[in-house]
């Protein structure tokens, strides 16, 4: 009977763990139709908003986490003139959990008029698993797709005083965690829209219990502990109705958790998961970037 | 589809609190021995219609007395994450009118603990509150109640106070006696009042309070 029990526990004691199931990526697309995109988007900005073809570069790099032994090929874009990384400053947008590129597109354009028609580059992501981007999604995997990312910025003669981090609901963990620990740059400011705290959180919001993450996941993602460690500004954005991730359990956690040089927090009355930008208003919302981002 | 399978994992985090299959409602005999098969769980919404995650949980039960019922059960859907989880309890009868109405209370301990890193031992205090009525003074009963979880932790992730302390569930079910063999259906309305938003499960409440879950055991006497 014992060894009944113990192989019973054996066997089911090293199974599932969410990991592998927390990721919404769409990889199953063959290119990157951005503008022609035709699924499911937050919101289509009208044509006061286009990019000139020239200024969209589809970039192919290299990433490479810690541990591994060879790279993994992610695709990016570049929204701006690539020759003039060298004295632009640089938004880095890390998305969020759903689909690829093509979803996030239209918030990339968005960015791109901050302070003006392309005053700033725009460089955004996909993370490996998420659309054209090889491999399997995961943490550790994210954070070297990011940090990839920043080394090309590098390469291109940007400086960490013209490099802003810009992280939406699961791009936070990216903007906190290479905001906080050595990466090929260190971001000069710091934007978060959707943050969530901590995989804790999620599952203690979930479960009304003090649970811990580990039952569940080994993902160590922890937004509220990460953001102790940066000093940079800080921008935190999020929606009051945010139907997804609690603006008070998340968001308010790693904003009170932040103890740099500066922060600010606009909550959005009646904006859900994703409705930021349009429930502000865009141009509201580019002037707000604008504003934070020239602050000295 | 990968929202909806994103959707179900949450379910099991949520619902290893709600989990709570259903239990005894009436006391077993002295001497009488029990073994149960708990199969069920909230409803969600999959590709628009209601369907229920489906929890299982194995159960022992053992009469020590024709008025106390002591219990223990192994939460299988737990262990397959790596967490073993347990309810260890008694069933109290209160009054009895035979073969016609009955009110038992039966208060219980959950564990749980991450028998993957060896961390995160936790306990919750549960307390259940059955009535049971026998129409027609058939062996088979119908039976209403009421459960609480109970966090006993002021804090939580991050050091912020727990909101909750108390998690209750109301429950209605059916119990279909045979010789040996019994099929209890059981309906729940769990975390009566708590809000389901926001939150990263679209699952059934009541004006976005609680979830809605139904529940099947069999089970099996000796």
């Amino acid at each position: 009977m014992k060894k009944v029990l113990f192989l019973f526990v054996v066997l089911f004691g090293s199974c599932a763990k969410l990991d592998n199931n927390l990721y919404n990526n769409d990889n199953k697309i063959k290119e990157y139709k951005l503008d022609d995109y035709t699924g499911e988007q937050d919101f289509i900005l009208d044509d006061s908003y286009h990019i000139p073809p020239g200024l969209v570069t589809l970039l192919t790099l290299p990433s490479q986490a810690d541990g591994e032994s060879s790279s993994t090929e992610i695709k990016a874009i570049y929204i701006g003139d690539v020759s003039k990384i060298n004295s632009d400053t640089v938004l880095l947008y890390c998305h969020g959990n759903k689909d690829h590129m093509d979803f996030y597109w239209q918030r990339a354009k968005l960015l791109a008029h901050v302070n003006g028609k392309n005053k700033y580059g725009v460089l955004m992501m996909d993370y490996r698993g998420y659309g054209l981007s090889k491999g399997k999604p995961g943490e550790k995997g994210m954070y070297a797709d990011v940090s990839a990312c920043m080394q090309w910025l590098k390469n291109n003669g940007l400086n960490n005083n013209r490099l802003i981090i810009y992280g939406f609901s699961m791009g936070t963990a990216s903007a906190c965690e290479l905001s906080a620990n050595a990466a090929p740059m260190l971001p000069d400011k710091i934007i978060l829209e959707a943050p969530f705290a901590s995989v804790a959180v999620m599952i203690q919001d979930a479960s009304q219990l003090n649970m811990p993450a580990d039952y569940f996941t080994d993902l160590k993602i922890d937004n509220a502990e990460e953001i102790k460690k940066c000093d940079q500004p800080l921008l935190w954005l999020h929606g009051k109705s945010d139907n997804f991730l609690n603006y008070k359990t998340h968001g308010q956690a790693v904003y009170k958790n932040y103890h740099g040089r500066y922060k600010e927090s606009i909550l959005i009355e009646g904006a859900d998961h994703g409705q930021v930008p349009s429930q502000m208003g865009f141009e509201n919302y580019l002037k707000l970037i604008g504003s934070f981002i020239r602050k000295p | 589809m990968r929202l909806i399978r994103f959707i179900c994992i949450f379910l099991f985090l949520i619902f290893i609190c709600f989990c709570s299959p259903t239990q005894l409602v009436k006391p077993l005999q002295k001497g009488q021995r029990a073994a149960a098969i708990t199969y069920g769980g909230p409803l969600i919404k999959f590709a628009g219609a209601p369907i229920p995650i489906p929890f299982t949980t194995l159960g022992f039960s053992y009469g020590l007395t024709s008025k106390i019922t002591g219990y223990a059960s192994l939460h299988t859907t737990s262990l397959i994450f790596g967490n073993l989880q347990t309810t260890v309890g008694g069933l109290f009868s209160l009054y009895e009118q035979e073969n016609k109405f009955g009110l038992t209370v039966s208060p219980a301990i959950q564990t749980a603990y991450n028998i993957r890193n060896k961390t995160g031992f936790r306990i919750w205090p549960t307390l259940d509150l059955n009535a049971y009525y026998h129409p027609l003074q058939k062996p088979s009963f119908v039976y209403i109640g009421a459960n609480s979880w109970f966090e006993l932790s002021s804090l939580r992730a991050h050091n912020e106070p727990q909101a909750n302390h108390i998690i209750p569930n109301i429950h209605a079910g059916y119990m279909l006696v045979k010789t040996k063999w019994q099929h209890q259906f059981e309906i729940k309305y769990l975390g009566l009042g708590i809000p389901n938003l926001p939150g990263v499960v679209d699952y059934i409440g009541i004006s976005h309070k609680g979830a809605l879950g139904i529940y099947y055991s069999l089970i099996r006497k000796f």
